[in-house]
């Protein structure tokens, strides 16, 4: 019986050793997943990536309206360690707004360990934001998206007398020289930006502090403020209108009878969202030009991540590698002439990268969204701002805001409500 | 026993078994797609369960704490759910009662042997039609049509009717009157062919007769049509106020989910989706059904008591 139980032990120890060796010898998965919100990228990996025989690249591509790409994205993640190996997550793609959540997290992995190592060639700020709170590196950059001023030439040749990018950069390199050409601009008819929202991405890529702090406290850092500021001006004095970045009511202003002076945007949005303004019927083709404008900045960009948990780490490292800091080169007619790579170039080496959370898309958003309906006349500011932390709070729970019942009052308020008396302090 | 057995054989055969196996089916349906997801939802409400990011809270049992901060007044004072409970009435109440008054008087007319109208069967798919658009692409082109560089804002500026586009998203008035008059549009069809086969139930002699004693048109109607057509009417107005209790797409779409201007048009299941939307935070939007499940029964009841009342 002894000698039975022996034997037995003996084979099971010897499968068991064969299996693991078996599946370490075994190569790696036959589908290799990637996960994106729209087909550019798969464009490029189709020209330039060779893939290795008997292996499957399967594309799941999940619009990114309404955060379905991320919903999408977060149950494939979360159902990472369940999923069968072909199932797995081998490589997602995300872009600069929601990034850090998937950073700052253990769904993603170091990719230097997996042998992407070579960032050299690639910008500061595109690593920084692929970098976690422990320094450590889960993904490439595949497209980096400074964003510079875009200027309508004849506009700015009748309210600056030029229209030449480096004397217009003069002219418009801080905040208080764009807020005091904003007036010379009324003054002539235009309008210096088309929308309220224009210039909120110059001012929140330079914040200095992030947007809750160690406490989870919510604040409002003075870059948000100073544009709150800046579009209360502009929307009194009629410098821009009340209309969202994405409006129609903005879009109509990039055409031949448009007003407006200056628009916010990278190489991806004046070749493709500038589309209307390109056809030579409406638009002005090569009457606009870039410079940097007040303040660097950026608007999207394109990283490819590394799950954890993939079944096909050794082609992962080879996609990275393969278009790590290979960025697209946009042509530039619509521009007359002038060399937008070498601008972005140069730009891209002042955009930093700090004080992000991962709250940030939802409240940037939700801030824009709230504020709107005070530029438009609707609510007064301080109702807006109500609304925008009422926003958070259903958002995020675990977020304080001044607004919650539930917060201490400070001494001034504390009598504002007979109610906040009864209530729990947490 | 014997008793049993023989009282049995009496009955004869039954065959309300083939009735039960028949309907069976609706009621294994319904129990897995309906039954069971309500006892969950109320489940789910009592306990904290989000996501913030990727991290998962909970689910941690919390009583009735979510329902305690769904009732919790904010720093103004104002206990929102409140606010978008009214929302929601107010909206519904706008759309529905022209919409039942206009589907009444069109039913008339349609089911009258006087006026013999011709033409119904046209004229009843085109008031139906609406009805089949699907709500978000008419709501988008509303929010096309009334935009600050909309089609209606052009015709205003070119009639000299105003200089300055009218932002019709900036009022209350005007944004909950697009979101009535959409939903006006798109339900008085199926209002009125629901009412149109109510009328055409009551028997035809009783209106012939009111005719040959001499009764007015106003008579016939509140003597004869309106109380032989009160348990369809009752039918329609309830259907209608669970549907208006529910109003989500048509706001959610036209307001880009805001609920604007300043939440006032905000539905409660508009609400719901905030807290469902990227935090999936099932507590608290569990909570918000259950609300939403109460306030329809009891406002359910209420019509059924206050229209069906006997004389």
């Amino acid at each position: 019986m002894k000698k039975t139980i022996a034997m037995l032990l003996v084979l099971v120890m010897v499968f068991a050793l064969c299996g693991t060796a078996a599946f370490a010898d075994e190569p790696e998965g036959k589908v290799f997943n990637i996960y994106a919100w729209n087909e550019e990228f798969k464009g490029f990996f189709e020209k330039y990536y060779t893939v290795p025989e008997g292996v499957t690249v399967n594309w799941i591509i999940v619009p990114s309206d309404n955060g379905a790409y991320q919903d999408a994205l977060d149950a494939a993640l979360l159902n990472q360690a369940d999923a069968k190996d072909d199932d797995k997550v081998d490589m997602f793609l995300a872009e600069a707004d929601y990034i850090l959540k998937y950073v700052d997290s253990d769904f993603t992995q170091d990719v230097t360990a997996l042998g992407v190592n070579d960032f050299s060639n690639a910008y500061k700020y595109t690593v920084q934001a692929a970098t976690d709170a422990n320094g450590v590196v889960k993904g490439v950059s595949f497209q980096c998206c400074p964003s510079a001023l875009i200027y309508r030439r004849s506009i700015a040749k009748d309210v600056l007398g030029t229209d030449d990018p480096a004397e217009v950069q003069a002219a418009l390199s801080d905040w208080d020289k764009f807020n005091a050409v904003a007036a010379d601009a009324k003054a002539k008819g235009y309008y210096m930006t088309a929308s309220f929202a224009e210039t909120f991405r110059p001012f929140s890529n330079n914040c200095t502090t992030p947007w809750v702090d160690a406490d989870n406290n919510i604040q409002i850092d003075p870059q948000i403020e100073a544009w709150m500021a800046q579009t209360d001006e502009f929307i009194k004095n009629g410098y821009t209108l009340t209309a969202g970045v994405w409006d129609d009511e903005k879009n109509v202003q990039m055409f031949k009878d448009g007003k407006t002076m200056c628009f916010f945007g990278p190489a991806w949005y004046f070749n493709f969202c500038m589309g209307n303004a390109q056809d030579p019927d409406k638009g002005c083709s090569g009457d606009w030009a870039i410079c940097e404008g007040p303040a660097a900045h950026f608007w999207g960009g394109t990283w490819l991540l590394a799950p954890a948990g993939t079944d096909n780490p050794t082609m992962l490292a080879d996609v990275m590698n393969t278009f790590i800091n290979n960025e697209p080169n946009y042509g530039s007619a619509f521009l007359g002439g002038q060399n937008d790579v070498a601008v972005f170039s140069e730009m891209t080496d002042n955009i930093v990268w700090e004080n992000h959370t991962i709250y940030d898309q939802l409240l940037n958003e939700g801030l824009q969204n709230s504020l709107q309906e005070y530029y438009r006349g609707s609510v007064d500011q301080d109702t807006a701002m109500e609304n925008f932390y009422l926003y958070v709070n259903e958002k995020y729970p675990t977020i304080v805001t001044p607004w919650q019942s539930h917060s201490k009052p400070s001494r001034g308020e504390a009598n504002a409500s007979p109610l906040l008396k009864s209530d729990r302090n947490v | 026993m014997n008793e049993k057995q023989l009282r049995r054989n009496q009955k004869g055969v039954s065959y309300s078994k083939w009735g039960y196996l028949f309907i069976l089916p609706f009621f294994l349906a319904y129990f897995i797609f309906n039954f069971a997801p309500q006892v969950l939802t109320i489940y789910n409400s009592f306990f904290e369960n989000y996501r913030e990011g990727l991290k998962q809270v909970g689910p941690n049992f919390v009583g009735f704490g979510n329902y305690v901060k769904l009732f919790t007044p904010d720093k103004t004072g104002t206990i929102n759910i409140l606010k978008y409970t009214g929302n929601t009435l107010a909206l519904w109440l706008l759309g529905a009662v022209p919409q039942i008054l206009i589907a009444l008087l069109l039913a008339i007319f349609f089911t009258s042997y006087r006026l013999n109208i011709k033409g119904q069967q046209f004229f009843k798919t085109v008031i139906y039609m609406p009805n089949l658009i699907m709500a978000s692409a008419f709501s988008m082109l509303f929010f096309t049509l009334f935009s600050n560089v909309g089609p209606v804002n052009q015709l205003i500026q070119a009639w000299g009717w105003s200089d300055v586009p009218i932002d019709f998203f900036a009022y209350k008035g005007t944004v909950r009157g697009l979101i009535s008059t959409m939903n006006f549009l798109m339900w008085f069809g199926n209002t009125t062919i629901l009412l149109m086969a109510g009328i055409m139930g009551i028997d035809q002699d009783l209106f012939e007769a009111a005719n040959l004693d001499g009764a007015s048109s106003v008579q016939t109607f509140f003597r004869i049509t309106l109380p032989l057509l009160m348990p369809i009417l009752v039918y329609t107005v309830i259907t209608a106020m669970i549907g208006g209790l529910q109003m989500f797409d048509v706001p959610q779409v036209l307001t880009k989910g805001k609920g604007m201007p300043d939440r006032t048009s905000m539905t409660l299941v508009m609400y719901l989706n905030n807290y469902l939307g990227g935090s999936k935070n099932y507590g608290m939007s569990g909570a918000i059904s259950v609300i939403i499940f109460i306030v329809t029964g009891i406002l359910s009841l209420f019509v059924f008591r206050t229209l069906n009342k006997k004389d």
